[in-house]
């Protein structure tokens, strides 16, 4: 639980893109877009993000749906409350 | 000024030039619902993200996070063309139709929504919007960015969507003796009988506050404003002086 709680804290802070993606989406928790349009917001390229926002969705932090053939994205509000809470916890164990 | 507000369902129509306070009058409009009426709200921005609009918010002393999680009011921050795509709007607002049973929403802004669609598909667009609203009982106010600030002539919107709404609002900036004010006027309200006055509105620490219509002036949305009092005063001076040079003469 521990190695599975240090990997997680390590897969999201494994690059700035997924960081800035995090710090998007926690201070707007209601964005619901496309690749394209989320990069764009933080100032990149959809490409650039494309990786990243496939590996937080894999983790549960964020949710994926078609709308008219685009694929979108937005928090996953009880996914990332889990992660949250097991990050809290972790972090208090380790020290 | 709306003798009794908005009727339930309606579609309502702000416009007006950026800084009119489109978005502070639509913010209230929710955050009243939610607090005062018991109507839930939904905020659907493609303009500015919601971290932005929960700052502004909290400057009127409006707390939206708060409103958030007593499950009363959401913001949902998209793209335009996935909002006109086929279902868009089921697919976007479905599931916060679903959760938080809304009883008004704003979409800020038509204007942005109208330049991801082809310029003869505005009209449907719109009318398959505020038509999904109103099916789910919902009142909708649509925010119509309004280029003019002066000037003699006054359309809504070049694109002719004025029909399609139930009420219209217009914010307007009237230049009164060398200094900017601010006029609100209710230029349309089906169904209901409203205040046919153009009022003077500010944009106060705690939101908009309608004060009283301009009856010391007219020529205010044409954009030449003269004072009604005067112009008698020196109406009747231009007739003594008249008679004088006549009798002069």
């Amino acid at each position: 639980m521990v190695e599975q709680t240090s990997n997680i804290l390590s897969r999201l802070l494994s690059s700035d893109a997924k960081a800035d993606l995090l710090v998007l989406f926690h201070k707007n928790p209601g964005l619901i877009d496309t690749i394209e349009a989320i990069a764009r917001r933080i100032g990149r390229m959809g490409s650039a993000v494309e990786a990243e926002m496939r590996d937080l969705v894999a983790m549960g932090l964020l949710k994926v749906k078609v709308i008219g053939g685009n694929m979108v994205y937005s928090l996953d509000r009880s996914g990332d409350k889990r992660i949250l809470e097991e990050a809290a916890d972790h972090i208090r164990i380790v020290k | 000024m709306l003798h009794g507000g908005f009727l339930e369902g309606d579609a309502v129509m702000v416009a007006g030039a950026a800084g009119s306070g489109k978005t502070t009058l639509a913010l209230q409009h929710l955050v009243n619902g939610a607090t005062k009426y018991e109507q839930n709200g939904v905020y659907v921005t493609f303009e500015q993200l919601p971290d932005q609009i929960y700052r502004d918010a909290e400057g009127f002393g409006w707390d939206l996070r708060r409103l958030e999680q007593e499950g009363k009011f959401q913001i949902i921050c998209t793209s335009p063309d996935l909002m006109v795509n086929k279902n868009g709007a089921e697919e976007l607002l479905g599931d916060t139709i679903r959760e938080l049973r809304p009883k008004r929403m704003v979409v800020d802004s038509l204007s942005h929504l109208q330049m991801f669609v082809p310029e003869g598909d505005v009209r449907r667009e719109v009318y398959r919007l505020v038509m999904f609203l109103k099916t789910k009982g919902i009142s909708s106010m649509l925010l119509w960015e309004n280029p003019q600030i002066l000037g003699n002539s006054y359309s809504i919107t070049d694109v002719g969507l004025s029909f399609m709404v139930d009420a219209i609002v217009a914010l307007r900036g009237v230049e009164i003796e060398s200094s900017m004010r601010r006029a609100l006027a209710i230029l349309k309200m089906r169904g209901s009988d409203h205040d046919k006055h153009l009022r003077e509105y500010e944009i106060t620490p705690h939101g908009i506050r309608v004060d009283q219509p301009f009856t010391q002036y007219k020529g205010l949305m044409s954009g030449s404003p003269r004072r009604v009092a005067s112009e008698k005063f020196v109406d009747m001076f231009r007739s003594v002086s008249d008679k004088k040079k006549s009798a002069v003469g």
